[in-house]
């Protein structure tokens, strides 16, 4: 194998485990988006869950059960939005801002407090395609919960486009009054459609933590929800072009972390930066409002 | 369906009060009244969009209660809205199948749509998007939207507002069939009287919350429904559609300075190339169906968007489109067709709406002087006639009537050059229409240039000295309204020039 091929494995392959958990919580982020809430608390649910796998994990045993622990409380977390913002109507910025800050802060001490041990979920190699050139390993040898993306990739699109729950959250989010006038209950699809991205926030959260690195760290997240609103946002709202921009953070990183062994030496404090600048410039480039469900963040309130 | 003694109250006001109203199936019931007589809250009690202080709803004689939408929809009783309920980027059949309940099935509801809209006889295409759609079209999916839920009691509110003539008769067609064919019940709400006498077996009127005349509508005439419903003789026959024609207007060569022109306009997509001159001093009438240019034109004069090419020169002088509020420096007032989505933010005052967009004379270099802001305001108010129960409410709390002279009032106190009115009797009732006619004939014969964008083919041949019609984003003919009839205008909007 020749040094350029290795080192594009090299990279292709962290490029993916770092894309993973930004795809489960866009998959999560499309469908809260396409409901019309503009969920700020991704990073709350991600780093949440993160921790809580990990301690769980800990407790147990069990990366798997860390695992299911880390989707709950991401669940837990989307609730409570969903609660603050479309039952009582605090506003949804606020309550997302916030959630992240204190999510943050008791994470932060927590990881303090206990001593957790390392807790990594299997590898699992697909035999035969895992001696693959070049895409083999990358692809083909993953964490297991990887491969969940596989199928839920297709259902986030799926209830979203042909279900009738899908439908009426869509109609949620484009038009609130006419979804109402119709008989549809607005926000009590909202905060589903918080839930659901709750629970994938959080199983993107988890599998970082139990599935990619083993232990918690703090805000090891580090803005990882934020860029998978960005690519929510400049993938017009689509799936599939979600994804796509997951997969270039991901690329990004991971050539971030590649280029000093790659024997290029640049300030890693500034590369640390280098998917945020990435995703403005996407931003800048690729935003259209075409797509742009058209009550996004905007909230709903039944006139008396 | 029987609703008896139904009262509601916001605040001090009585929307409704101790209303009584019997459906039959196989019946369309007129339900005639001006803006704020009290038709749109009754309908939203039925709907179960808003809950009666006192009263019962009976259905086929047992009592009751409709909590919500999805409550009426239960018991049958389903509404085509006057601002449609429609969801704008998905498609027809996904906006039908909204309705229903179970899992969705695309080819079936395909299928249904298109067995629906044969039936009816409403041609669309079920995977057409609804954002698409002309007015008209809009109208057909809601009322398959409303059909396909099979409903007992239908309501439209309101529902040839947007329709052009044919597109009208077609509906009432439709509503026939449905009446006489599946025996529903169909509650129409209008303040058009040629319609209600033609469409409807059975007519309430109301005033001012209350029914003041419930009758059989071939036992009745136009007159009396008008007198009914205002509460007076009424002297326009604005809803009848026999309206006098404008009193001899002066005659163009003595005012003939060209106030406003508008030379070779396009703005993509809505107006192509675009030319159009209107003096001191007259009414220009711009007819033609909806959707062919008039809301670009609408949004290129009132500064909203700024057109691909093309001048606007109003008294002579080219207007720099880039800088916002240059129309309104230069001279140039507007009504906007959608005045709550252009002409007045509904939660401000009406004081606050009134001076809006002169701030400069009520106020110093930084702060508004409130007295001299009250003082103008009230001035106004009087001046055009605007009854606010206090100049400090919002203006969302003014009927729709009071709401347009507001708009009038503040674009005319700029003493405008040039008025720019669209649809200026949209949603207005028949003593609202009739003050504001005399208001714009007036400011004819001020001198001020009037421009009116209108799809109401009575209202331009009443109130204009000249007509041209739009067609696709053009001009495709002018004359005087002396010699325009109705064929030959048909026959220039269809844009055969």
């Amino acid at each position: 194998m020749n040094t350029v091929a290795g080192d594009l494995e090299t990279i292709l392959s962290s490029g993916i485990r770092l894309a993973a958990p930004l795809a489960f919580a866009a998959c999560g982020e499309y469908v809260a988006e396409r409901a019309g809430t503009l969920n700020v608390s991704v990073e709350a649910m991600m780093l949440g869950a993160a921790f809580c796998s990990i301690a769980v994990a800990g407790l147990t045993g069990s990366a798997t059960a860390g695992l299911l622990v880390g989707v709950l409380l991401g669940a837990l977390v989307g609730s409570a939005h969903g609660a603050l913002s479309h039952r009582w109507h605090v506003n949804s910025f606020v309550v997302g801002l916030l959630l992240n800050a204190l999510v943050l802060g008791l994470t932060s001490y927590l990881a303090t407090v206990g001593n957790p041990s390392r807790h990594q979920v299997e590898l699992v190699s697909v035999p035969g395609l895992r001696d693959l050139p070049v895409l083999g390993a990358p692809l083909f040898v993953e964490r297991w919960p990887v491969y969940l993306l596989l199928a839920l990739v297709p259902l986030a699109w799926w209830l979203v486009e042909r279900s009738r729950w899908g439908l009426e959250l869509r109609a949620a989010g484009e038009n609130p009054e006419a979804a109402h006038m119709t008989g549809i209950r607005v926000n009590l699809r909202r905060r589903q459609a918080l839930l659901w991205c709750g629970a994938l926030a959080g199983l993107g959260g988890a599998y970082l933590a139990v599935g990619e690195v083993g232990s918690f760290n703090q805000n090891m997240t580090a803005g990882r929800g934020y860029l998978v609103i960005a690519a929510v946002i400049f993938g017009g709202w689509r799936l599939g072009r979600t994804l796509a921009g997951c997969a270039v953070f991901g690329l990004a990183d991971a050539l971030r972390l590649a280029l000093p062994a790659l024997g290029h030496t640049v300030n890693s404090q500034l590369l640390i930066s280098a998917p945020y600048l990435l995703a403005l410039l996407a931003m800048l480039l690729f935003t259209t409002r075409q797509r742009r469900p058209g009550a996004l963040a905007q909230p709903f309130r039944r006139t008396p | 369906m029987r609703l008896r003694g139904i009262t509601k109250r916001y605040g001090a006001v009585v929307a409704c009060d101790g209303v009584d109203l019997t459906l039959e199936r196989g019946e369309i019931h007129g339900l005639l009244g001006e803006n704020g007589a009290g038709k749109s809250t009754l309908m939203r009690i039925l709907l179960g969009l808003e809950t009666q202080d006192s009263g019962a709803i009976d259905r086929d004689g047992r009592a009751v209660t409709i909590a919500g939408p999805r409550e009426a929809a239960a018991l049958g009783i389903s509404m085509v809205h006057q601002h449609f309920s429609l969801v704008d980027p998905l498609t027809v059949w996904e906006n039908v199948a909204l309705g229903r309940s179970g899992p969705v099935r695309r080819a079936a509801e395909r299928a249904g749509v298109r067995a629906a809209a044969q039936r009816y006889g409403l041609a669309i295409d079920p995977d057409a998007r609804v954002g698409t759609l002309s007015a008209g079209e809009r109208q057909r999916v809601e009322l398959l939207k409303c059909l396909r839920r099979d409903p007992t009691v239908l309501i439209m509110d309101e529902p040839t507002s947007v329709l052009t003539r044919s597109e009208s008769a077609e509906l009432f067609t439709v509503l026939r069939r449905v009446v006489a064919a599946e025996h529903r019940a169909v509650v129409l709400i209008s303040h058009k009287l040629a319609e209600i006498t033609t469409a409807t077996d059975r007519v309430t009127v109301m005033r001012a919350g209350r029914v003041v005349l419930r009758r059989a509508t071939t036992a009745t005439t136009e007159a009396e429904l008008a007198r009914e419903m205002v509460g007076r003789e009424v002297t326009l026959g604005a809803a009848v559609g026999v309206l006098p024609h404008a009193t001899a207007p002066a005659s163009p060569a003595a005012s003939a300075q060209t106030a406003l022109r508008l030379r070779g306009l396009t703005a993509r997509p809505g107006l192509d190339d675009l030319c159009l001159t209107v003096h001191a001093g007259e009414i220009v009438g711009l007819y033609g169906a909806e959707g062919n240019g008039q809301k670009s034109l609408g949004d290129v004069l009132s500064g909203l968007t700024v057109p691909d090419a093309g001048t606007v020169e109003v008294a002579g002088a080219s207007v720099d489109l880039r800088r916002p509020g240059a129309l309104s420096a230069a001279g140039l007032g507007i009504v906007p067709e959608d005045r709550h989505h252009a002409g007045v933010v509904l939660d401000l005052s009406v004081a606050e709406n009134l001076v809006m967009t002169r701030l400069g004379d009520v106020s110093g270099r930084v702060f508004i002087d409130r007295r001299r802001l009250r003082r103008r305001a009230r001035a106004l108010a009087d001046e055009y006639g605007i009854t606010a129960a206090s100049l400090d409410s919002p203006l969302r709390d003014l009927s729709g009537g009071n709401q347009q002279r507001v708009v009038l009032a503040r674009e005319l106190s700029g003493r405008p050059r040039v008025l720019v009115a669209a649809q200026p009797s949209r949603g207005l009732d028949v003593g609202a229409v009739e003050d504001l006619y005399a208001r714009l004939r007036r400011c004819a014969s001020d001198g001020i240039a009037v421009l009116l964008i209108s799809t109401e083919l009575e209202e331009i041949l009443a109130l204009t000295t000249r007509i041209a019609t739009i067609f696709r984003g053009r001009i495709v003919g002018e004359l005087p309204t002396a010699q325009a009839d109705g064929e030959r205008l048909a026959l220039l909007t269809g844009g055969v020039a």
